[in-house]
């Protein structure tokens, strides 16, 4: 291919510009154009915010009983100054730092036994299968009596949505490890410190990468979800007030807000796998 | 000199109970040190199982191999892979997570042998010498297949090891760069002769390296014939068109056409 075009460029018959329709010419220009994309953005937004905002004069069903844009904006307003919504930020961000830290303190260690060793994969791995299917909101009524207080019971559903698949991301990756290269390692001259250290822990970390990654996406889901339940702060709890003081507005404001949370946690997991496994950038 | 590796009477029958495959039977070879060894068989011929049994990667269940009068595998020995017996895999096995230096100095590090310093001074002039310049600092997967395998090669060597085990190293190269591989392969012998054992298919890369070809059969694996490759060295690719290269692959190639088609024949009535 480069061959062909190099031929094209070498030989004085080539015409001056780049080979190719009129059409094709023009879509490359397009291209180049990211402002044209923005525009895109921009207008197909700007329309479902106009379609939003206008939906009660317009009639539109359904759409119409949604507080319109300009309501959600001064409801952010207010909510932006006020430090209930702050430590709401700051208790739900808690609950899945400490939850999710525990889940990997415990998951990642013991996936790792698991997959090196037979025998505490066979006595384990029966229990993992029997609760790993259950739903980890279903565990909040009995986590909610388990555990001595609302506090602990709501970390304790959070810690649930990251751990199983933190626990089986790491099992399938050091189980999955190839085997020459723990062979190349015993060759040279590697014991079995070395190896886990060295062969296994490394090969397995984008498998830990990615349970972490997933894990922190259902996390987020699990602390609105016991939050809305069991909490007394938190944004979950939040939301879930202002749907009960048919603060729909407020509502709306929340929802964003986590999301918004979500994204930002699943942009620090993704930095600290880069930061975690450098070599695999280059794919 | 280090390095004579002698097979007696090797055997490998895997699934004894069930499907009994006899993937080695009654392999004997003297290999003396500072041999270029080349064995050349078809696919599934047992090849690697032999190499498996020399690096203490699998057990035998016949026969003995002895390395400069030291056992290394018989029946039930404890599986023991060392630095004296060192592999350059078919796949590769660079540790992706480790730039070059790393994977190249590990091992004589890990055996102490040598100081940082003088495993980083000794990798570099060893990569020097297979034509790698300045690619210290890369992870493997920046590089090439071939600049992999070379990488590859010479991490075996820094450990000085008695013998050298190729497993089909250069399978996966296209043409061009299997040749230039091949000659860095064949300069770095030439420098310092060593004991190699290498596998492989391909015809042509037996003859071009070996001083010794041993043909393979397949199923019982078994060696059928040897012969001893007497071409000068140092050889370079003008050696591939030479009269005598010429004679020898026809003698191979006859040797390795029947097993292959008996392999294929043998293939077919298992399938019908």
């Amino acid at each position: 291919m480069s061959g062909a075009q190099s031929d094209v460029r070498g030989s004085a018959a080539a015409p001056a510009v780049r080979p190719g329709t009129l059409f094709a010419r023009l879509r490359r220009w397009v291209k180049g154009f990211s402002a044209l994309n923005i525009l895109l953005g921009v207008i197909s937004l700007g329309s479902i915010a106009c379609i939003w905002e206008f939906a009660g004069p317009l009639g539109i069903p359904m759409v119409k009983e949604v507080p319109p844009p300009s309501e959600v904006l001064a409801s952010a307003r207010d909510l932006v100054v006020s430090t209930q919504y702050w430590k709401g930020w700051l208790l739900s961000f808690q609950r899945i730092g400490i939850g999710f830290a525990i889940a990997q303190l415990i998951g990642i260690p013991l996936g790792l036994a698991m997959a090196i060793n037979r025998t505490s994969f066979n006595s384990i791995f029966p229990i993992v299968e029997i609760l790993r299917p259950i739903p980890p909101v279903a565990w909040i009524p009995i986590s909610i009596v388990f555990w001595p207080t609302r506090e602990q019971s709501v970390v304790f559903i959070v810690f649930l949505g990251a751990f199983w698949i933190v626990l089986l991301n790491t099992i399938g990756g050091a189980s999955n490890i190839d085997r020459v290269y723990k062979r190349a390692a015993l060759s040279l001259g590697s014991n079995s410190w070395d190896l886990f250290w060295k062969i296994i822990l490394p090969a397995t970390l984008p498998s830990i990468v990615t349970g972490m990654a997933v894990g922190m996406g259902i996390s987020w889901e699990m602390v609105v979800a016991s939050e809305m339940i069991a909490g007394d702060t938190g944004l979950g709890y939040l939301l879930w007030q202002s749907f009960q003081n048919n603060a729909l507005a407020q509502v709306i404001v929340l929802m964003f807000s986590i999301g918004f949370a979500g994204y930002f946690s699943s942009a620090l997991i993704r930095t600290l796998g880069r930061f975690a496994t450098p070599w695999r950038q280059l794919k | 000199m280090q390095g004579a590796l002698s097979i007696k009477n090797a055997g490998k029958i895997y699934d004894p109970g069930g499907s009994h495959v006899v993937a080695l039977d009654g392999i004997s070879l003297e290999i003396v040190a500072g041999e270029f060894c080349v064995i050349v068989g078809p696919s599934g011929c047992g090849k690697t199982t032999l190499l498996n049994a020399i690096a203490g990667f699998d057990q035998l269940t016949a026969g003995e191999i002895w390395l400069d009068g030291e056992l290394m595998a018989s029946p039930g020995k404890r599986l023991k892979p060392g630095p004296d017996r060192m592999v350059v895999f078919q796949h590769g096995a660079l540790f992706p997570w480790k730039k070059v230096l790393w994977n190249v100095t590990c091992g004589p590090l890990k055996q102490g042998r040598l100081t940082q310093a003088e495993a980083n001074e000794k990798a570099r002039e060893f990569l020097a010498r297979v034509g790698l310049h300045g690619i210290e600092d890369q992870y493997p997967e920046a590089l090439s297949g071939g600049q992999k395998r070379r990488v590859e090669i010479v991490r075996a060597l820094m450990n000085d090891p008695k013998v050298l085990l190729l497993d089909e190293p250069f399978r996966a190269l296209d043409a061009l760069t299997k040749s230039v591989v091949q000659e860095h392969l064949l300069e770095l012998f030439d420098f310092e002769p060593e004991t190699i054992f290498f596998i492989t298919h391909d015809l042509e890369e037996a003859i071009f390296l070996a001083d010794r070809a041993v043909v393979m059969t397949t199923r019982p694996g078994t060696i059928k014939k040897i012969v001893d490759v007497d071409i000068p060295r140092p050889r370079d690719l003008k050696v591939l068109t030479s009269s005598r290269f010429l004679a020898l692959k026809a003698e191979l190639g006859a040797a390795i056409h029947e097993e292959a088609k008996m392999a294929f024949e043998s293939g077919e009535r298992e399938l019908a």
